[in-house]
Formats: structure tokens, C-alpha cells, sequence
């Protein structure tokens, strides 16, 4: 008997879940601090020795990121500016995948080696330039100083994934689709895109990602129409870091992540297994 | 080019299914550059000319006025300037340590991470939903959520380590950047291994397991071999977030204690927008953009990977 149990126990407590026991302490221990952090009434936040447990729980920090500060819209901000990049880097982003994988292009290679080119130079080169651009055509501070530069950092990364995810699908498909006369962005849409989905999701989550991050481009272009990020970093005064808010807007910012990262934990494998790594 | 034969176009030719195979191929590629303009057009218009422009501006005399910037001559002068600075040099230093340290410790941490979630029975997809939460945060919240961990009277790292001047004194406050970086950036590196190790022949573990092969040197003679292109990849993105370097000592220290954690892409930003001097703000990002260009060519190389050979 109690042999058995030992032996039991030894299935649980071996080397990997210990491991990942490990694991789930190095990425959760900062996590749980994040939270609970949020829910410390502001003096607590302060105190010294911290509390390692709310006492008393307190929603004070999330009632003053909406009134005092305007975080609501610095979350629309952010919702608008990246669902609307992600879309169109995923429209044309299919598109060109579809093209550089399976149509024969003169030139493909170094389209793509040039694309690869671009996606590697750092936002820093560009940001000068772009922000004069923006500037004469009065669009500083506008939804679109955003969502343009947004889609087109993000289409390189996505047209390689799309285009390796692409290049595995069974050609039988497309001509079978194309007996029966249906036209090419028919075809696309209704036999490419349902198999390339994985591929579709993966992309879309690093682009999703990208944006909903991206601090340099949104402090430089739109300081007067704050995105999530530009938001939280200015809030409070050069004196002053308030903690409680910060936090509290962290949580409310991780949450649309946190689902989608809990909806496609499955796609995100299957989605790079067979695209990016490949090439 | 190389590229001509791909396989959609060989099979309507060998099944005759069009009688004019070149008609039906240039059909398809119009349609192909059809597809890809939108996509080429906004990538081209929002990057290229940038890119020029930076190049152009780094080259001339610059003068900032109220009504914008006007360019003088050609000249290599921003240039020079840029690289004979102290604060630059040391940028540059500290930008390619943290590079080179970050990306290793991370690579090492990821792939441990990895192996671990592929043996992992139960619980995978909370794992995974756990790793990709840190890798999605804005960073500008990992900044935050780490400087008041550090913070020298009440911070957790105080209470617990005896640490409290962190951000003040310059070999911990760079410490303290990469603890935070390589927190936010591990899973993203352990979710591209993982990707890698599922797609790995299992035969090939079953016949090194018959010839008695340990799982040590089946991990360095087959694992990590087989795993190159993947691991490629990753070093390949992680070399070039981390030499963009910006939002996290931009917020956690602002580039101080001194100019103890200025990156190079700070120090561009600096030079632009603080003492709004345009030209060498432009030699700064145009020289890191050279840099970290190099930089990726070395690191592919030392991969062996060549850039889209395969499926071409």
C-alpha cells in the first residue's frame, strides 16, 4: 500500500513537471504581483514591506484609470488602430502569400529577399522621415498616422508565413476549383484561405501583438490620440509614478491578449509548424 | 530567374489542360503581380522612401527652422561626428552586449522551456496560454510592472534581495533590464523551438534509441542539428528586436542611471526629438539599421541557413 502510493506520487513529481512547475513560477510570480498590485489601495501600494496579499482588496486603482485618467479611450484608441491594421495586413497579406507561393512570378525571389530586407530595418531609421511625412500631410494624431505605418511593418513577417504556409497546400485543390470556373479571387477565398487558416491565425496573432505594443511610432505620431501603451507611460507627473493605476490599466490591457491567447493556444503550434519555420 | 518553374505552373502544362501553356502562365503571373501590388504599393510607400530619406538626410547639413527643416549640402560630417562621440561608442557597446547576452540567455532558457512543454503530458495548452502572455504584453507595462519591483524603498526586490538602489547604480540597472527583457521574451523564443521540435522525425529518435544513444548526445547530435533553421529563426528576430532596443530603458530608466542603459535606437530618438538635431538623429539610425543588417547576416551565417533556398 505504501509502496503503491510512493509510487504514485513518483508519476506526479518527476523530473518534467517539475521543470515545468519551474517554469510556471518564473513566468507567473511577476504576473501575480501585476495583479494583485492593482487591487492594493494606493497607500498599500507604498508600503514597506510590501503586502504580499491585498489587504484590504480595493478597486480604487481601476475607478481612477477611467476617471481621472481618459483609459477607456485609450482603449478604443488602441482597439480601432490594431483590429484595423490586422485586418488589412491579413487581406493583402493573404493575397500577395497566395501569389508569391503558388503563381509563377518573374522576379519572386527577390521580392522576397527584399521584403526580409525591409521587415529587418529598425523602426528608429524610419521614424524621422515618417513623422515629417505625417506632419505635412496633417495627418499627426489621426487614426490612419497608425494604421498605414502599422500595416506595412507588419505585412513582410506575414506574407512569409502566409506564402511557406501556402506553398504546402495540395495544388489539386486550386485546379479542381478552377474546372469548375470559379474565378481567381473566388478561388482564393473559398479553397485557399479555409486551408491556409492556421497560417491565417498565426499571422494575425503576431500582427494583433505588434500592434496592440507598439510604443516608438504611437508616442511620435499620435501624442494627442494616446494608444494603450503612450497612455500608461505618460500617466501620472515627473514627481509622481501612480503604480495603482498603472497597474490596473495593465490588467485591463492584458485581457484582450490574454483571451486570444487562450482561444488559438492550439493554432498558434499548428499555425507556425507548418509556416515560418519552414522557409 | 531561378524561380520559373514552381509547381502550379507544370501541371496544367503536363496534364494539357490549357493547349497554350506560356498564355495560361502569363495569365497567371499578371494575376500574381495583381494580387501582390496592393500589399508591395503600401509596404513600398511607407518604408522605401523613408529609408531614402533617412540616407539623404544623414548625408547633408541640416537646419532645423519654425517652419521645418531645410538641407544644406552633401556632406559625410554627421557621420563622423556621430562616430567619434563617447556617448555613441558607449551606445553602441551596450546596445550589442545586451544583444548578445539577452538573445543567448534566452535562447538557452527557450529551448529548455521547450523541451519541457514537449514532454509535458497534461496541461499543454495552459502552458502554452501562460507563455504567450508575457511575449503579448505591452512593453511599456513589463517597464513599469519591473521598475516597481526594483524600487528602491518599497519594491519587492528590496524587501526580499536587500537590493535597494537598483535603477541607480548602472551594472544592476542593466542587470535589472535584461532579468525584465528576458522575462517578457523566453516564451517567445520557447513557442518557435517548440513549433521546431513537433516537426522533427520521430523515426529518427526511435533508431537512436535502438543504437543506444544517450539522451545527451541525442540531444546535441540530433536535436540541436535538425533544430538549426528553427533556432535560426528565432536568433534572427530576438537579434533584431533587441538591437532596436527602445521602450523598456525609454521607460524604466530613461536611458540612465547617467547614460548607463542608452541604447543606440534612445540615442537616435534623443538626438531627433529632444535637441531635434535631424541630421545626426538620421546617421545614428541610419548607421544601426547597417548594423543590425550585419548583425543578422552573421548570425544566419553562423546558422548555416541561406535566406530562402528552400521552396524556392
Amino acid at each position: 500500500m505504501g509502496a503503491r502510493t510512493r509510487r504514485g506520487w513518483r508519476k506526479v513529481i518527476n523530473g518534467v513537471n517539475f521543470s515545468a512547475f519551474v517554469v510556471v513560477l518564473f513566468i507567473g510570480l511577476p504576473l501575480y504581483w501585476l495583479i494583485i498590485s492593482s487591487f492594493k489601495t494606493p497607500p498599500a501600494l507604498g508600503n514597506s514591506p510590501p503586502q504580499y496579499w491585498p489587504n484590504p482588496w480595493s478597486g480604487a486603482n481601476y475607478a481612477q484609470a477611467f476617471n481621472q485618467y481618459d483609459f477607456g479611450q485609450y482603449f478604443i484608441n488602441s482597439v480601432i488602430v490594431t483590429i484595423v491594421a490586422t485586418a488589412l495586413v491579413l487581406i493583402f497579406g493573404t493575397l500577395a502569400g497566395y501569389a508569391l507561393g503558388r503563381l509563377p512570378m518573374r522576379g519572386k525571389f527577390t521580392l522576397m529577399v527584399t521584403l526580409l530586407i525591409i521587415s529587418l530595418f529598425p523602426e528608429i531609421a524610419l521614424i524621422a522621415p515618417l513623422y515629417t511625412l505625417l506632419k505635412d500631410l496633417g495627418w499627426l494624431n489621426s487614426y490612419q498616422a497608425l494604421i498605414i505605418p502599422y500595416t506595412a511593418f507588419n505585412l513582410p513577417f506575414a506574407i512569409w508565413i502566409l506564402r511557406n504556409y501556402m506553398l504546402g497546400i495540395p495544388k489539386e485543390m486550386e485546379e479542381t476549383a478552377r474546372v469548375d470556373g470559379a474565378g481567381p479571387l473566388r478561388t482564393v477565398w473559398s479553397v485557399i484561405l479555409p486551408m491556409a487558416l492556421p497560417g491565417v491565425f498565426t499571422a494575425g496573432i503576431f500582427c494583433f501583438t505588434a500592434c496592440w505594443t507598439e510604443f516608438l511610432m504611437a508616442l511620435t505620431f499620435n501624442i494627442n490620440l494616446k494608444t494603450i501603451p503612450v497612455g500608461v507611460a505618460t500617466f501620472g507627473t515627473a514627481l509622481e509614478v501612480p503604480y495603482g493605476t498603472i497597474f490596473a490599466a495593465s490588467v485591463v490591457a492584458v485581457v484582450p491578449i490574454g483571451i486570444l491567447a487562450f482561444i488559438f493556444r492550439k493554432n498558434i503550434i499548428s499555425g507556425l509548424t507548418s509556416g515560418a519555420v519552414k522557409g | 530567374m531561378a524561380s520559373i518553374s514552381t509547381p502550379i505552373e507544370r501541371a496544367p502544362a503536363s496534364r494539357g489542360l490549357a493547349g497554350r501553356p506560356d498564355v495560361n502562365r502569363r495569365r497567371m503571373a499578371r494575376l500574381g503581380w495583381g494580387f501582390s501590388a496592393p500589399a508591395l504599393i503600401i509596404v513600398i510607400a511607407v518604408t522605401i522612401f523613408p529609408i531614402v530619406y533617412s540616407v539623404v538626410l544623414s548625408l547633408s547639413n541640416v537646419t532645423v527652422s519654425g517652419n521645418g527643416i531645410t538641407l544644406g549640402g552633401a556632406t559625410g560630417s554627421n557621420y563622423v561626428q556621430v562616430v567619434k562621440n563617447s556617448t555613441w561608442q558607449y551606445a553602441l557597446g551596450f546596445t550589442i552586449i545586451y544583444t548578445i547576452i539577452t538573445v543567448l540567455v534566452e535562447l538557452v532558457l527557450g529551448t529548455l522551456i521547450a523541451l519541457v512543454l514537449q514532454r509535458l503530458v497534461a496541461g499543454r495548452g495552459w502552458m502554452m496560454a501562460l507563455l504567450l502572455i508575457p511575449w503579448s504584453m505591452i512593453t511599456v507595462i513589463n517597464a513599469e510592472l519591473w521598475q516597481y519591483i526594483y524600487e528602491g524603498t518599497y519594491g519587492v526586490a528590496g524587501a526580499l534581495l536587500g537590493l535597494h538602489d537598483i535603477l541607480g547604480n548602472p551594472l544592476q540597472a542593466i542587470i535589472g533590464l535584461m532579468i525584465a527583457d528576458i522575462w517578457k521574451t523566453t516564451p517567445f523564443v520557447a513557442i518557435i523551438v517548440l513549433a521546431g521540435l513537433v516537426m522533427l522525425p520521430g523515426d529518427i529518435y526511435e533508431a537512436a534509441e535502438v543504437d543506444g544513444s544517450s539522451g545527451w548526445s541525442t540531444f546535441w547530435r540530433i536535436t540541436v542539428p535538425l533544430l538549426r533553421p528553427t533556432l535560426a529563426i528565432a536568433v534572427l528576430f530576438r537579434v533584431l528586436q533587441a538591437f532596436g532596443l527602445f521602450d523598456l530603458p525609454f521607460v524604466m530608466t530613461n536611458g540612465g542611471p547617467g547614460t548607463s542603459t542608452t541604447s543606440l535606437a534612445i540615442l537616435g530618438y534623443k538626438a531627433i526629438f529632444q535637441n531635434l538635431d535631424f541630421g545626426t538623429g538620421a546617421a545614428v539610425a541610419t548607421t544601426t539599421a547597417l548594423l543590425v543588417l550585419i548583425g543578422c547576416l552573421i548570425s544566419l551565417r553562423g546558422f548555416k541557413v541561406q535566406v530562402g533556398k528552400e521552396g524556392m
